[in-house]
Formats: C-alpha cells, sequence, structure tokens
C-alpha cells in the first residue's frame, strides 16, 4: 500500500533479529520480536493522523478532531517549565506513532497471539485476572489485544471496551465526554495525544452500580522508539463506583520511547472513582501524561499514582471539585533513580462550596536521581467552605541526588481552610541504628524503611499490587549501601 | 566578552515569560513606571536621611555615603528588575556603611522620601564584620512610583536586624534585594508592608559562607485594592547554615497578596537547616491569597528542609472570646488581625524597634474596613 509520505507494512515482518539489549534489574525489561501486522514509518503529520483515522473507520467528527489537535501541536511550543533540557531531547521525527501487532481484540486469551500471550503471562495478567479482577483490558503497542468483563457487570450495564471500540459501539456516549474534561488545547502532549490516540479503556457504569472488584489495563510497549497514546475515559452514573487500576512497562532499549496518554473520569453526582497506578516503565520512555477527573455533587475522585519508572514523567494527576460536597484525594509516590526525574504532582480546583481534597505525595531520591512535587490548589471565589491539605515528605539517600518541591496556592474565598506542608530529609539514623540493633543487615533496613515511607501509598493499592511494590522497592534498595 | 551596562542588559532581556512564578501574577508591564517596557525613564532622587529611632543623630561608626561600591558574591537576581532599577538609579546610588566592629544598643532609622514624582534609589549595603546593628528603611510619599534596589554584603559574624517599613501613600514600589551573607553572620530581615498600591518585591540572600543564619519576616497588610507581590529567595551554598522565612499577610478589601519563597540547598551545604512557612488571613470575600513556598535541595546530609502555608479566615472562637470580654467586632477583628501581624513583627529586632513598628502598623490598622 503506497502513500506519500507513509509506509505501512501489512503482513507479519518476521522476527527481529536485533540483539537483546541489557535489561539490567529491570525485571520487565525484555523485549520480543517484534511482530506487527501494521507500522507507520517514524514522523508525524496530518497525513499520518488521517490514516490512523481512518484504520480504524472513525466518524468523521473524531478524524477532523485529531486533525484540529495535530494543528495546535504543531503550533504549541514546548513547556519553557519543568526539565526542559529532558524535554528538548525529545525527538517527534523519530517515534512511531502507530503499530498493530494484533488483527483484533481477543476477549479470550487463547485467541492472543503466542508471543503476545507469552508476554502478557510473564506479567502474570491472566491469573490476575482469575483471582482478582472484573475485568481486564490489555494493550500491546498501539492497540488493545484482550479485553473481557465478568458476565455478570455486562448484564448489570456496566461498558468496559477498550476505546476503539467505545466509540464504534457507543458514539454518542463518547461525543458527549470526549475532550470535556481535558480539551486538545490543554497542552502540547494532550494535543498530541488527541491527534494520534489509539486504544486504552472506555468504561461506564449506571446508575447505582458498584464494581466490587477492580478492572484493570495493562499497557506494553515491546518495539523500539514507539509512542503509545491510549485514551481512557471513564463516565461513573449516579451512585455509582469502580476501582480502576492500571500498570505499565516496556522494554530496556538504549533509544527513547513516548508515552503520551490522556486519561478523563467523569463522577457523576455521588459517585466514586477510583484510577490507581503503577508505572514502571523503563528508564529509556518519556512518560508525559495529562489526567484530570471532574466531580460532581457529593462525588469522590481518588488518584494513586505509582511512579517507579521511566526517564522523565511528567504527570500531575487533577481533579475539578464542580459539584457541592465532592471530594478528591491524590495519593502518589515516586521512585528516582539513576538518569530518571520524577516531576510528578496534583492539582485540585475547589470551583463548588463545601469540597475538601487532600493531597499525599511521598518521594526518594536515589543514585543521581530528581525527585520535583510540582502541585497546584486553587478556590474559587464562590466555593464557601472549602477544606484541603497538602502534604509532600521527600527523603534524598545520597549526595548525587535531589529533590524539589514546586506547590502553589491559590486561594480567593475567606472561609477556606487550607494547608500545605512538605519536608525533606536524609534517612534518619537512629532509625537505622534501631533496625540494625535487631538484628537487620544495613541493606535490609534502609529497605524497611523505605516501605515504611510509602506505607500510606501501598496501603491503598490492592494486595498483589502492594507485595509488588515493596519487592520492587526491596530490589531497588538493593546496593545502596556502602 | 562583551559586558553589557546595566541599560543595555535590560533592553537585550525582553518581556519576562509569565509562565515563570515570578510574572504569573504580576506582569512586568503593570508595575514598569510608564507600561511601555521598551522604556528606561529618567526618574527623581528620592531624599535620604540617616539617624536614630528617636530623631537624634546616627553615631559615629555608619555612615551614608552618596555613590555606589563594587559587590561581589551577590546572589543570582532576577536579571529584569536588577538591571532595570540599575539603569534608572544610575545617578541616585548611596552606600550604606557600617564600620567593623561597630556596635548599637538604639535602632538606625534610614528615612526615604520617594516625593511626588516617580524616583528610585540603589543603595549598596557595606556592612562590616563583628558589627551589632539594627537598621530600619522607612519608605514614605512616593504618590507615583519608587524604585529601590539594596545589594551588598553581611560582614562575617556580623549580627544585623534590618526591617524594611513601606509606608507609601500610593502607586507602585518594586524593589530588588541581593544580599550576600558571611560567615557567621546573623541576619534577620523583616518585612512590613503597608503601603502602595502595588508592590513587586524580590529579596534574595546568599549564605556563600559556613555558619551564616538568616531569618526574613514579612508582616503584611493588603487593603482596598492593593496587589502585593513579594517573592523571597534563601540560597544555602555552604555547610552549617541556617535559614528561617516566615510570613504572614493579611489581606482585606478586594486585595491580593502574593508570596513566593524558594530556599535552595546546594551541594555540599552539609548541615544546613531551611525551613518557611507562609500564613495568610483571608479578610473579606473578595481579597485573595497565594503563596507558592518552593524548595530544591541537591544535598542529602542536611539537619532539615520543609516548608508549609496555611490560609483561613479569622477564628469565630477567638472572636467569641474578645467579644465575651467586652470588645465589640471591630476591635476584636482588629486586635486579632494585630495579633496575626504581630507573631512575625515581634521577631524582627529588639524591644524598642518592635514598639516603634506596632505603632506605625496601628496607624494603618485603622484604615481596614469592617
Amino acid at each position: 500500500m503506497a502513500m506519500n509520505g507513509l509506509r505501512r507494512t501489512d503482513g507479519l515482518m518476521g522476527d527481529n533479529l536485533e540483539a537483546r539489549e541489557a535489561v539490567g534489574d529491570y525485571k520487565a525489561g525484555w523485549h520480543d520480536p517484534e511482530n506487527s501486522t501494521i507500522r507507520f514509518d517514524f514522523g508525524l503529520s496530518e497525513e499520518v493522523v488521517r490514516e490512523i483515522s481512518n484504520l480504524k473507520n472513525e466518524p468523521s467528527w473524531m478524524t477532523e478532531m485529531r486533525v484540529k489537535a495535530f494543528n495546535h501541536f504543531i503550533e504549541r511550543p514546548m513547556p519553557k517549565w519543568g526539565n526542559t533540557h529532558l524535554l528538548e531531547e525529545i525527538d517527534f521525527d523519530k517515534i512511531c506513532y502507530y503499530l498493530r501487532s494484533s488483527e483484533s481484540t481477543e476477549r479470550d486469551w487463547e485467541d492472543v497471539p503466542d508471543d503476545i500471550r507469552n508476554t502478557f503471562e510473564r506479567l502474570g495478567i491472566p491469573e490476575a485476572e482469575q483471582k482478582w479482577l472484573s475485568g481486564v483490558t490489555a494493550q500491546y503497542e498501539s492497540e488493545a489485544v484482550y479485553h473481557s468483563i465478568r458476565e455478570d457487570l455486562e448484564e448489570q450495564g456496566v461498558i468496559f471496551l477498550d476505546m476503539d471500540s467505545g466509540l464504534r459501539d457507543f458514539p454518542e456516549i463518547v461525543k458527549k465526554w470526549f475532550c470535556s474534561v481535558v480539551p486538545l488545547t490543554d497542552n502540547k502532549f494532550a494535543a498530541l495525544n488527541t491527534a494520534v490516540w489509539s486504544g486504552g479503556s472506555f468504561i461506564y457504569v449506571p446508575k447505582g452500580v458498584h464494581v466490587e472488584m477492580p478492572v484493570q489495563a495493562y499497557f506494553r510497549i515491546n518495539a523500539k522508539n514507539m509512542g503509545q497514546f491510549e485514551r481512557t475515559l471513564i463516565i461513573a452514573d449516579e451512585g455509582s463506583s469502580i476501582h480502576y487500576v492500571e500498570g505499565c512497562t516496556a522494554p530496556s532499549y538504549s533509544t527513547d520511547s513516548l508515552h503520551s496518554a490522556v486519561v478523563e473520569l467523569v463522577a457523576l453526582p455521588g459517585s466514586h472513582i477510583r484510577y490507581s497506578t503503577i508505572q514502571n516503565w523503563s528508564s529509556n520512555v518519556y512518560n508525559l501524561v495529562t489526567k484530570r477527573g471532574i466531580a460532581h455533587e457529593n462525588a469522590k475522585i481518588e488518584w494513586v499514582d505509582g511512579n517507579i519508572g521511566s526517564k522523565l514523567t511528567m504527570k500531575y494527576p487533577a481533579v475539578i471539585l464542580k459539584g457541592e460536597g465532592s471530594h478528591a484525594e491524590v495519593i502518589s509516590v515516586a521512585y528516582s533513580g539513576d538518569g530518571q526525574h520524577q516531576d510528578a504532582g496534583a492539582k485540585i480546583h475547589h470551583l463548588a462550596s463545601n469540597t475538601t481534597s487532600k493531597i499525599l505525595s511521598k518521594s526518594i531520591s536515589k543514585s543521581g536521581g530528581r525527585g520535583s512535587y510540582r502541585g497546584m490548589v486553587t478556590v474559587s471565589p464562590k466555593a464557601d467552605n472549602c477544606k484541603l491539605n497538602v502534604v509532600c515528605d521527600a527523603l534524598i539517600l545520597d549526595e548525587d541526588s535531589r529533590s524539589d518541591t514546586y506547590p502553589t496556592m491559590e486561594v480567593s474565598n475567606p472561609t477556606a481552610r487550607c494547608e500545605h506542608e512538605a519536608s525533606v530529609s536524609k534517612v534518619s539514623d537512629d532509625q537505622l541504628f534501631y533496625l540494625m540493633s535487631r538484628g537487620h543487615s544495613e541493606e535490609e533496613s534502609l529497605a524497611m524503611i523505605v516501605n515504611g515511607f510509602f506505607e500510606p501509598f501501598t496501603r491503598e493499592l490492592p494486595m498483589e499490587y502492594a507485595v509488588e511494590l515493596n519487592q520492587l522497592m526491596a530490589l531497588e534498595m538493593e546496593g545502596s549501601i556502602g | 566578552m562583551i559586558i553589557l551596562d546595566s541599560a543595555s542588559k535590560y533592553l537585550n532581556l525582553g518581556e519576562p515569560s509569565r509562565s515563570s512564578h515570578l510574572w504569573k501574577y504580576t506582569p512586568w508591564k503593570r508595575v514598569h513606571p510608564s507600561g511601555n517596557i521598551g522604556e528606561i525613564p529618567t526618574l527623581s532622587k528620592p531624599k535620604l536621611s540617616l539617624s536614630l529611632l528617636d530623631g537624634s543623630d546616627a553615631p559615629d561608626g555608619i555612615t551614608l555615603i552618596e555613590g555606589g561600591m563594587n559587590e561581589v558574591d551577590l546572589p543570582e537576581t532576577d536579571e529584569l528588575t536588577h538591571s532595570f532599577l540599575e539603569a534608572i538609579s544610575e545617578y541616585s546610588k548611596w552606600t550604606l556603611k557600617v564600620d567593623r566592629g561597630f556596635n548599637s544598643a538604639k535602632p538606625v532609622i534610614l528615612e526615604i522620601e520617594a516625593g511626588d514624582k516617580a524616583s528610585s534609589c540603589h543603595i549598596s549595603l557595606d556592612i562590616g564584620e563583628a558589627a551589632e546593628i539594627e537598621i530600619v528603611t522607612k519608605v514614605t510619599g512616593g504618590k507615583d512610583w519608587f524604585g529601590l534596589l539594596r545589594t551588598g554584603e553581611v560582614g562575617s559574624g556580623t549580627i544585623l536586624n534590618d526591617v524594611l517599613i513601606g509606608l507609601m501613600e500610593r502607586g507602585t514600589m518594586l524593589r530588588t534585594d541581593s544580599i550576600s551573607v558571611g560567615r557567621d553572620a546573623q541576619v534577620r530581615a523583616g518585612t512590613v508592608s503597608s503601603g502602595s498600591e502595588k508592590t513587586k518585591s524580590d529579596v534574595r540572600f546568599r549564605m556563600g559562607q559556613i555558619g551564616g543564619s538568616v531569618r526574613v519576616l514579612g508582616s503584611i497588610l493588603s487593603t482596598e485594592s492593593m496587589h502585593l507581590d513579594h517573592h523571597v529567595e534563601i540560597h544555602h551554598d555552604a555547610p552549617q547554615t541556617f535559614s528561617r522565612l516566615s510570613w504572614h499577610s493579611a489581606c482585606g478589601g478586594d486585595s491580593r497578596t502574593v508570596g513566593t519563597g524558594m530556599l535552595r540547598v546546594s551541594d555540599g551545604s552539609k548541615g544546613a537547616d531551611a525551613a518557611q512557612i507562609f500564613h495568610n488571613l483571608l479578610l473579606s470575600k473578595k481579597a485573595e491569597a497565594d503563596s507558592i513556598p518552593e524548595l530544591e535541595v541537591m544535598e542529602h546530609d542536611v539537619v532539615g528542609c520543609g516548608h508549609g502555608t496555611a490560609n483561613g479566615p479569622i477564628d469565630e472562637q477567638q472572636m467569641f472570646y474578645l467579644e465575651a470580654r467586652g470588645l465589640d467586632k471591630q476591635e476584636a477583628k482588629r486586635t486579632l488581625i494585630a495579633a496575626f501581624l504581630n507573631s512575625t513583627l515581634s521577631e524582627m529586632g529588639s524591644e524598642l524597634l518592635h514598639e516603634w513598628l506596632v505603632s506605625e502598623l496601628t496607624k494603618k490598622l485603622d484604615s481596614l474596613e469592617s
């Protein structure tokens, strides 16, 4: 299929014989041979954007929205704040914006191509689904390859689809809410996502339905120089609740990949959405994500956000408290190791009266890593009796590392009660001495202190994730003494 | 390398981006004397006088000399306001010199009468070693625009209480301080602000030698439609350095206060101890208070680095308590605001200085709308 400036490869490309690269301690750092059915050439143009839309057979409004977003992305300069040095290193012409490895989204693991299924089995996804999940979507490169939901939830009217299927099967709902929380002009990377989005989850929970067990999405980048741009939209109707969990991994390559997702949450009156993330991208991935939710009357939105991997993360989960009595919570942890910069934080906008919010941010910097908390809290003049509390704690484990906090608080209502506190410190010698005097090695003691430091976060995670995170942190602490 | 003079440096910089928090709330256009940022206007010279707080002559050992001095080791400043103020104050420079070992039990006051027309001055601080002194800089008059640039250094082992009180009738005040703190020197830097319609202030300290200590304190009262924007930076560039930033703002009317702070602990500043806190008391429905307390820590072996901010209204229970003891609503409110501002005011210096500051601020409190 010949197109100007575009090259797609139809049919299997065969094994990629490139030597496996060193993966270090990163457990998910292997990569499989790239078997793509469709792969675009590197680089971005309006033609690429239109071709993605065409491949997906999308309605014309979506195509036009993509093109508009693409034009905005081109016009909008790179952010002049944050780690501008690393941002400038992104070469948008050396990224593949669309790669499909499977012909369709399957509902049975047995139907997923062997190599992709093996990947997810190594990551433990099918096993987790059987044990403790209400539904799973697994995304490999640009497209969801597996998708399922428990039958009883489907019968209650819960919609849990990959975003492409959501647009195809429920175009009116998608049209109503898509870009309603994160406009395509919001920021450069939200514009990029809107232009080239592919995959992600679409969830609608009907009135009064409580999805008791979490639903999970797992995102895997396998190819080199890949861009993954999933789009997630979750709508919780009145009085409903849902817990969504996502995990992300990628192979360790020497060249960079880009993950730029947009997540929109709509919590209608009295509903509750909890969105948990364990981001464990390899250290060659730029993770530039826009996550935002709108909470209507008495609704509650919680972001539980763990950032362990990636080269540069810029992610500030946000909540707009639009309805009276609504509540927002953001609990986040960030670990910055060698060459990593975790620029994470939270934004909460109190637009209505009697709204409350809480931000708890914890970060650890080690081996030259840099952890930054960047947050914003605003209280509008019409929002009476709001209460908000922000706590940021940071640990610096060695002399090469650094920690920053950049909080902003804008309060325009005299009845608001706002508190913010932050501290940066090293591991207490007294705590280390106490644990070592009880027979632990210095390394074990440090790992215990770090896990204790992260405990307010891990206790909010499903048990399997919490155990995994503790093990991951223990692994990261290995070799940190002496 | 070409060294540009201040005017050329300023003109080369262009308009600052509002994406930087330093210019987010108060764009440069709003504080420039004419609003035309490409212009470097010729301004009047303010009147400066030095005396003791009781009006008697300043003692020997402290002198105000017309003309500037060369300075080194200053903290990194905001280039734009620094070069602009330097350019417009080229013919309005003074040096405040304190001799080595000078000691005065009585506070010294430097009065700056800004005049009716736009004016500016550049004061170089040359505070000698092992001195002990309290200096109050009082800015009055100034119905139009006043610019103040203070640069200089505090000598090793010196104990300095340095308070600036801004009591301009109206207009705009632009202030930039860039001060280097010597070994084991102890500086308390107070800002009392309740004048001028607009204030844009940028105060920076650098502790480049071991054992320096800086306490920065602010008592800010904004009323009517005032817009008071204060930025404070403290740079820990040496081991065993200590800093505290405590900023109290009470905002009434439809005024707005902005408090931004930056504590930067550089690599190698072992044993640094840094903390900052912003407290905002909102007194009316239309008032707004914004705080951005920032931290950048590049040294892991620190005693501690922290920051906090808290906003809230006047406490109902405290009001009730005072009203139950016979104070009317207005008196009770005024008492609580005074107490709130006094918590930082009382830390700024000696009892004598404190009493004087309270009397100055009390006059301003009367103008606060109920």
